[in-house]
């Protein structure tokens, strides 16, 4: 244990800097738990002057914390369940990949429905769906991120712990949540940045002939939109860009520092460490190390105390937890256990698939035809994506990743850019289109373009640095010339990348869809054929067998496409371009 | 004790079977073999991290349900937290053992001490050497007072000099009362090592794993590593190591598939080549693993493939090369390979992939040869052995692999369609 020093009581800069943060993060919480409260209100009038975007812009904060949070918890759950049994595992893996790749958006109008009817009074039922919805634009990639990592951890390690007598709650907390942090951290980043995308649905969207708002960033958008309201709009993106910023600046980069401690291999030898100023600041001060010392020798006093009440229990405890733990790791228990779970989720499994049938059998032929035509254009819509976002982002993923310097530079700027809704831009894009003569049709691609595009970046560009420089020298010194470096080595090398960035883009362009061919801007809508325009109409007319054609629809052809085609295509291009030997 | 775990395959592999060992008071027990001879998995039953399928494990007569609180493991791979300092890994064990507060710290401080680690407490893993690191592990395994110390090849990952210095350490730390250690099992690939640590050296053999002799080493501690007697010691665990590493060819019985070692062609012929430069060419295969730095598993896996090849024969722990042997290697490439290739066809296991593709066609899919492979030789990792057989085939011109249809062919031969439309 180490002698505890108490650092000096006087306040720096930097406490001064604490002070007025943790003054702001209160005031925010408590605001945002009086509009929880609230008494509910259909659609909040939503007030264009910007002196009131920073409350709004607080608000869609806080909603996105809150679901980081929860998404946060649901991750260590999901993860620790899945990596500790194999039952789990086979029932949970399958789940995610289909969870991750459903357009979640469809579920909204259910949602909404559900909650208000628990919650009739408050706006409770309101902000809880809205937090949902970023929930599961959030949650997936964290649940697997942690999952992994448990899989990978050490086996020496475990064994460690265990020979040292920890039970599984210290293990937990300090072997396997540590060993995931940096995997958790990063994941989060993505988590956050994806769960701005529906902001501007989430917080303003027609169900039937209601209108449904919430004061936020992304209703405050759509109502500048709707009124063609243009310093309203461009005040909403630079609001979000600033929380962007801020976001990454205060909350991410210090974080990402900080759990460099985690890490589990030591070879970082060569890499640059990240740095933050934010963290070199927060370092500097003193009274926060002041409160964490008296908590801790208040808890040393208090822990003191309590162990002549503890004796008698350490004694006890094991003899009475004996008949429990030998009941619950019986192998007859154990096997009744999982009957029963099994039984519990093939049960609600059933029941899901027979309400959904109820919903599709009311639709008739000329529905499905047109269920199928739209998702046929949809889905010419969405390769074209991802043939344009591959055409800019494969030659800007090389010249970036080729160089450390370069790639150094941008990362940060492209970090943000990535982070920013592509949603809320579309409007102004479509209006833009509208006068060079596009219409929405085209214009479509376009959107899907944006809403896809930085996963492709993000992959050829980590992969394209991750080429061993022996490799590049060896170009180098061959002098292969341009053309047959890009052919032999740069293309190579980022395949395997470009088609996990395949499958996510394809994923977001889908789910894109929803928003991108049907739009409401300078007042009018506007609406293109297609499985998202469809979806979109069938929610704002409260047509659930459609919506519910239409989700199952498109669920069936991204899961579908991802285990025949992706899948198949990723494997070959890692056995045949991996560089494991 | 049997144990036995479920491979990825769903298939069963016994790790050990029958297996039934005493450690008594006072003792230090050193479990040698080859790789894959069970003899970690039986460590982990004794520290009760596993459970054994069959059979128990007994503690001062009192069968083992949980980890074995009397005993303290160290790891080759060290196992220490890296976000934890020195002093906190070193803690690790003591709070379940309700050791807290001041007596902790003296724990601490006290198992630092002993393993020469003082002025590091606050230092994190990644700042220190393998030798440190392992310092740490064993400070960590002293600061609960143990009984018991259970080694799993402690010293595997360290540079020699490093390992040296900590083995005859770890003498000292037993024999030394204050410690509180009065029992060591180690795990251990170094035969020297064996005999200057164990009072009793248990010698396993593989498929599936099992206790197939035990030497008793009375010579006193401290023991001196060049002293005749420690030499005579462990040449005698080197011919009991012998007989299991390189056994006497059985009675040929052209049905028996035997597997071939998993051994690359350049580590063959590098045998040979080394060989030639000794006297008569000849060595006995403990000495050659010393010189040509690799360890006696790996070098007995290389003297078997050579001798099914007929370039080497075995007359106890001594490597001979033959006369083919020297032809060998007096040959050009091209006349070396055809050598290969004739003696590989007479190699059973070779024979039969051979008689195999001849059936179908020239051809086969990787499945089928890996599913046969894996039916005849439930031990082996029949992807590695798959790589083995390809890549000697390849050498000696007698297979192909086309990696991306996933398939094998023989090499020089004509399928029956096409040599017939030819004779048309």
């Amino acid at each position: 244990m180490k002698p505890l020093r108490l650092p000096a009581a006087q306040p720096g800069l930097a406490d001064i800097a604490i002070l007025c943060l943790l003054g702001g993060v209160i005031a925010t919480v408590v605001a945002f738990a009086r509009e929880f409260q609230a008494p509910f209100a259909q659609a909040v009038q939503i007030d264009l002057r910007p002196a009131a975007l920073p409350r709004y812009t607080l608000y869609s904060l806080s909603r996105g914390v809150t679901a980081l949070v929860i998404s946060y918890l649901f991750a260590l759950a999901f993860g620790w369940t899945a990596a500790k049994s194999r039952a789990a595992e086979r029932l949970l893996l399958p789940l995610l990949d289909i969870l991750q790749s459903i357009p979640v958006l469809g579920f909204l109008p259910g949602l909404v429905l559900g909650l208000m009817s628990l919650f009739p009074t408050r706006n409770v039922g309101l902000e809880l769906a809205a937090i949902l919805m970023i929930f599961t634009a959030q949650a997936w990639n964290l649940a697997l991120s942690f999952y992994n990592s448990l899989k990978a951890l050490p086996p020496p390690l475990r064994d460690a712990c265990k020979v040292a007598g920890w039970p599984p709650g210290r293990t937990f907390r300090e072997l396997e949540v540590p060993a995931a942090a940096q995997g958790l951290v990063w994941n989060g980043m993505l988590s956050m940045a994806g769960g701005w995308f529906f902001l501007m649905v989430n917080e303003a969207f027609r169900l039937g002939d209601h209108d449904y708002r919430l004061p936020g960033i992304g209703s405050f958008m759509s109502v500048a939109l709707d009124r063609g309201n243009v310093q309203a709009m461009a005040l909403a993106i630079a609001a979000m860009v600033i929380m962007i910023v801020c976001v990454d600046q205060l909350l991410w980069r210090p974080l990402v520092v900080w759990v460099e401690k985690f890490r589990l291999d030591e070879s970082s030898a060569g890499e640059a460490e990240p740095s933050s100023w934010v963290l070199d600041f927060l370092r500097r001060a003193r009274l926060p190390r002041r409160a964490a010392v008296l908590q801790l020798r208040a808890y040393r006093r208090a822990r003191r105390a309590a162990r002549p009440l503890e004796r008698p229990f350490r004694g006890v405890g094991p003899v009475i937890l004996r008949g429990p733990r030998l009941a619950l790791e019986h192998p007859v228990a154990r096997k009744i256990g999982a009957v029963l779970a099994i039984a519990a989720f093939a049960a609600a499994a059933a029941l899901g698939i027979w309400r959904l049938w109820l919903l599709l059998a009311q639709l008739g032929w000329r529905e499905w035809g047109e269920l199928l035509s739209s998702a046929a254009l949809t889905f010419v819509r969405v390769m074209g994506s991802v043939i344009v976002a591959t055409a800019w982002t494969l030659p800007a993923g090389v010249w970036i990743g080729r160089s450390p310097r370069i790639a150094r530079a941008l990362q940060p700027v492209i970090q943000v850019v990535a982070s920013f809704p592509a949603p809320m831009l579309f409007p102004l894009v479509i209006l833009l289109f509208e006068r060079i003569g596009i219409g929405l049709g085209i214009g479509a691609v376009a959107l899907m373009v944006l809403a896809g595009q930085w996963y492709i970046l993000f992959n050829v560009i980590s992969a394209v640095a991750a080429i061993p420089a022996q490799l590049k020298d060896a170009a180098a010194a061959f002098r292969l010339p341009r053309l047959a470096r890009w052919r032999l080595l740069y293309l190579p090398a980022a395949a395997p990348a470009l088609v996990m960035g395949w499958v996510t883009a394809a994923g977001g362009a889908w789910n894109g869809s929803i928003v991108a061919e049907y739009i409401q801007a300078g007042g009018g809508l506007r609406i293109t054929k297609g499985l998202g325009s469809l979806i979109s109409d069938a929610t704002a007319h409260a047509n659930f067998p459609l919506l519910a054609g239409g989700i199952a629809l498109m669920s069936l052809l991204v899961v579908g496409w991802n285990r025949l085609v992706w899948r198949s295509l990723m494997e070959w291009a890692r056995t045949r371009f991996g560089y494991a030997q | 004790m049997t144990q036995r775990f479920r491979l990825p395959n769903g298939q069963n592999l016994e790790a050990l079977r029958d297996v039934s060992l005493a450690v008594r008071e006072q003792e230090v027990v050193a479990l040698v073999g080859p790789s894959g001879c069970g003899k970690s998995t039986l460590l982990r039953l004794l520290a009760g991290l596993d459970r054994p399928v069959d059979g128990k494990v007994l503690y001062r007569g009192h069968a083992l349900d949980g980890v074995l609180g009397a005993a303290a493991m160290v790891f080759q791979s060290f196992a220490l937290l890296p976000w934890l300092t020195v002093a906190e890994n070193v803690a690790m064990g003591l709070e379940s053992r309700g050791v807290d507060g001041a007596a902790r710290r003296d724990a601490v401080a006290r198992a630092v001490n002993l393993v020469g680690l003082d002025g590091f407490e606050q230092a994190y893993p990644k700042e220190l050497s393998g030798g440190m690191k392992q310092r740490v592990g064993f400070a960590r395994a002293l600061a609960v007072a143990p009984e018991i110390l259970l080694m799993d090849e402690p010293f595997g990952a360290l540079d020699p000099l490093t390992a040296e210095n900590l083995r005859s350490q770890v003498v000292d730390l037993w024999r030394d009362p204050a410690t509180g250690v009065n029992t060591l099992v180690i795990v251990t690939h170094s035969v020297e090592e064996a005999v200057f640590l164990a009072g009793r050296i248990v010698v396993f053999g593989s498929n599936p794993g099992h206790v197939r002799e035990e030497m008793a080493n009375p010579l006193p501690y401290p023991r001196q590593e060049r002293s005749p007697e420690f030499e005579e010691m462990v040449d005698r665990l080197h011919a009991i190591l012998t007989a299991t590493l390189l056994p006497e060819p059985a009675p040929a019985t052209p049905q028996r598939l035997v597997p071939f070692p998993r051994v690359h062609v350049s580590e063959a012929t590098g045998l040979l080549d080394h060989l030639l430069t000794r006297p008569d060419g000849k060595g006995p295969v403990f000495e050659l693993a010393e010189d040509l730095g690799v360890d006696y598993d790996r070098m007995s896996a290389v003297v078997r493939a050579a001798e099914q090849l007929g370039w080497v024969t075995t007359p106890g722990e001594i490597v001979q090369l033959t006369a083919a042997g020297r032809e060998v290697m007096a040959m050009d490439d091209a006349a070396r390979k055809d050598i290969t290739r004739a003696r590989l066809a007479k190699q059973p296991l070779f024979a039969r992939l051979v008689a195999m593709l001849k059936e179908s066609d020239g051809a086969v899919e990787d499945e089928e040869v890996l599913a046969d492979l894996t039916i005849y030789f439930p031990f082996i990792p029949a992807q590695s052995l798959f790589a083995t057989l390809v890549e000697w085939g390849r050498y000696a011109e007698l297979l192909d692999h086309d990696a991306d249809a996933g398939r094998l062919m023989l090499l020089g031969w004509e399928p029956a369609g096409a040599a017939e439309a030819r004779v048309e």
